[in-house]
């Protein structure tokens, strides 16, 4: 059918061709939405336009962009450190809650020094996280339960709890609104205009977390139990100890991202104080391909797509819409990751 | 009503989500594929309905198109997941996030709106005089009956005790002796896909039109993934799905029952329980019944995609 040319699936795929694929469906499912937007009786080039001038076309606009950056990459790297050792932790969003719940705790009601508070809180919040994957960590290095559908379902518990403290117990009640608590004793210092010093703790994270993974001992054998568990086993590594040290990570790192949240940009806790980042994580982690390190690049993209969708909220869009496009870009990338497997040969005659 | 009858009376219509959507995905999972999609399709299959009903004030017919809508997405997933192969967890998950987005979106004009028309009780006749089981079972919407009666009875039977269903588990565990005995491995598997999207929109549907019924954001709030839990306790089996989905609509109705009685737990609690039992669940059952790990088990090939160039 195609002459002495033939379709060949390689053993691996090639990461030029992977990010190609990745390059493509982002550009497709763009196009794609801005032809819905078109259909919807608007001009997706003009709000194109718009879009880039209120995210680049000021210092504002790029302090904006900062702040979603700090949850982003931080969630993005919660995911990808879970796949490193084949982990699917799809409960960032939990995670998230978590942190930010613990740290609150210590905010309102732990008194103290400033930077006192901002420890404990990191700590609370660190451990919030750590905390909320325990159950679907033991579950599967003790009984091999799959830890995709525990820690999702988490989620919502973790959005429940913050709900329930933030308009019950909590709430503040001294002002008219009710549906959050006091601001909190502690605030995360700025770093650059509204940018607080979450932005570079979240670039060391992921660079440190990338050097351990590439550079030392522990490194090298969580990626061995991530590409292969039974020659991992085999080799003696102690594969259920690292699993569950890496899982108990990933939620840590997740709630980090929750305490930055509330203590650098939210100031105070509300239900809803998370974008969906602890789904938009997922995103982030899959087009970085798992890596540490390219969580920061595919992190500053996805909150870029994110802002994008929250200036379009005054044209009569809602964010919901990123999720949906953000859905569409993950189904195609999961299309081309499978694509690059592939090679086209020429037959020998 | 007596307390018992009200509780079996929720139990049933608040189950009749999950049963369906958990019975979508057990169809899926034997031929080997993982659709974690369920979520999105639900929102899908919710907004469709009530957009239906809205233009066209039959429900039968906003179900019907729920049922297309949710077909015509699991197509997309089958085709990505099934012919080019593509890994299920990131294609489920990208379903999960487009259908949501996208329900959100549309459903921004019907929020809060409650739905015009809805499945009415039918009385069944005879049937509705039996003492409590009449009336919070015969006395309810005809979905009800599909969902509890029709449907598993139906695929049961289908599955265990047909030629056609016989081959279906062997793709499921086998897919290359499948292929080899001649059953058309990716046709069987696009089909089910398929039905089982299909029937998960048609839980969204259940949902705004029978159940809550009305659209609001986040309406569907995570039933999807109780279903896919759901189908892992069930041990893969249509029956057992429709029972699951039943204790788990004994749990919801526990929650409806505590804050109707105003027992001293606040609400966000009891709205947390089935999440909690969902996840305890899928625990507990690995733990205590060792023993019926094989008969309980996944299929063998599950969420495996399958080459017939690398047999």
């Amino acid at each position: 059918m195609f002459g002495s040319l033939r379709l060949q699936r390689l053993p691996s795929a090639h990461p030029g061709i992977a990010l190609a694929a990745r390059a493509a469906a982002i550009f497709i499912a763009l196009f794609v939405a801005g032809i819905a937007i078109a259909i919807a009786g608007m001009n997706p080039i003009e709000l194109g336009g718009r879009v880039i001038s209120a995210s680049f076309g000021s210092a504002f606009g790029m302090e904006d962009l900062g702040v979603l950056v700090i949850p982003l990459i931080l969630t993005g790297l919660a995911v990808a450190v879970g796949q490193q050792i084949g982990a699917w932790n799809i409960g960032a969003e939990g995670q998230f809650y978590a942190g930010a719940f613990a740290a609150s705790a210590v905010g309102l009601f732990v008194p103290g020094p400033q930077w006192m508070i901002l420890i404990l809180m990191f700590i609370a919040g660190t451990v919030g996280g750590a905390v909320w994957i325990l159950v679907p960590t033991l579950a599967r290095a003790y009984a091999n339960v799959n830890e995709l559908i525990t820690t999702l379902l988490l989620n919502f518990v973790a959005t429940l709890l913050v709900y329930y403290v933030s308009t019950g117990p909590w709430r503040d009640r001294s002002g008219m609104a009710n549906s959050a608590t006091p601001p909190l004793s502690a605030d995360v210092p700025y770093f650059w205009g509204i940018v607080h010093w979450g932005f570079p703790i979240a670039i060391g994270l992921a660079v440190v977390v990338a050097l351990a993974l590439s550079f030392s001992k522990w490194g090298y054998e969580v990626r061995l139990v991530g590409s292969n568990p039974s020659a991992a086993k085999y080799a003696g590594i102690p594969v259920r100890k690292h699993l569950i040290t890496v899982m108990l990570l990933s939620g840590a790192i997740a709630g980090l991202a929750g305490m930055l949240e509330i203590a650098g940009t939210v100031h105070r806790l509300q239900g809803g104080i998370s974008n969906n980042f602890g789904y938009l994580g997922i995103m982030v982690a899959v087009l970085a391909r798992g890596s540490p390190l390219g969580v920061i690049f595919s992190g500053a993209l996805m909150a870029f797509i994110l802002n994008s969708g929250i200036i379009l909220q005054t044209q009569g869009l809602t964010t919901s819409v990123v999720l949906a496009i953000t859905g569409f870009i993950l189904f195609l990338t999961a299309i081309g990751d499978e694509l690059s497997y592939y090679r086209i040969t020429r037959e020998k005659a | 009503m007596d307390i018992l009858t009200g509780l079996l009376t929720t139990a049933f219509l608040a189950g009749g989500v999950l049963a369906l959507a958990a019975l979508g995905e057990v169809l899926a999972e034997r031929v080997g594929v993982v659709n974690l999609g369920v979520e999105g399709l639900m929102a899908m299959g919710a907004i469709t309905g009530i957009a239906t009903v809205t233009s066209v004030p039959s429900p039968m017919l906003g179900f019907l198109a729920a049922l297309v809508v949710g077909a015509l997405f699991g197509m997309l997933f089958a085709s990505a997941t099934v012919l080019l192969r593509a890994n299920q967890v990131l294609c489920g998950l990208a379903l999960t996030l487009m259908g949501t987005g996208l329900a959100s979106t549309i459903g921004r004009n019907y929020s809060g709106m409650p739905a015009p028309v809805t499945f009415e009780p039918v009385q069944i006749p005879l049937l509705s005089q039996i003492p409590v089981l009449g009336p919070a079972f015969f006395s309810q919407n005809i979905l009800v009956y599909l969902i509890y009666l029709v449907l598993p009875i139906f695929f049961s039977y289908l599955m265990f005790s047909t030629r056609h269903g016989l081959n279906m588990r062997a793709v499921g565990e086998n897919p290359a002796a499948a292929d080899a005995a001649g059953i058309p491995v990716n046709l069987m598997r696009f089909s089910y896909v398929t039905i089982g999207s299909a029937l998960a929109a048609g839980a969204g549907a259940y949902l705004t039109l029978a159940f809550v019924p009305s659209w609001s954001d986040g309406v569907v709030a995570g039933r999807g993934w109780i279903a896919v839990a759901l189908v892992i306790f069930a041990g893969y089996r249509p029956i057992m799905a429709a029972l699951s989905g039943l204790l788990f609509g004994l749990i919801t109705a526990l929650g409806f029952i505590g804050q109707a009685r105003g027992w001293p737990v606040a609400p966000a609690f009891l709205s947390m329980l089935p999440y909690l039992g969902t996840v305890a669940f899928i625990i507990v059952p690995v733990l205590a019944w060792q023993k019926m790990r094989r008969a309980m088990a996944a299929p063998a090939a599950l969420a495996v995609p399958y080459f017939r160039d690398m047999r």
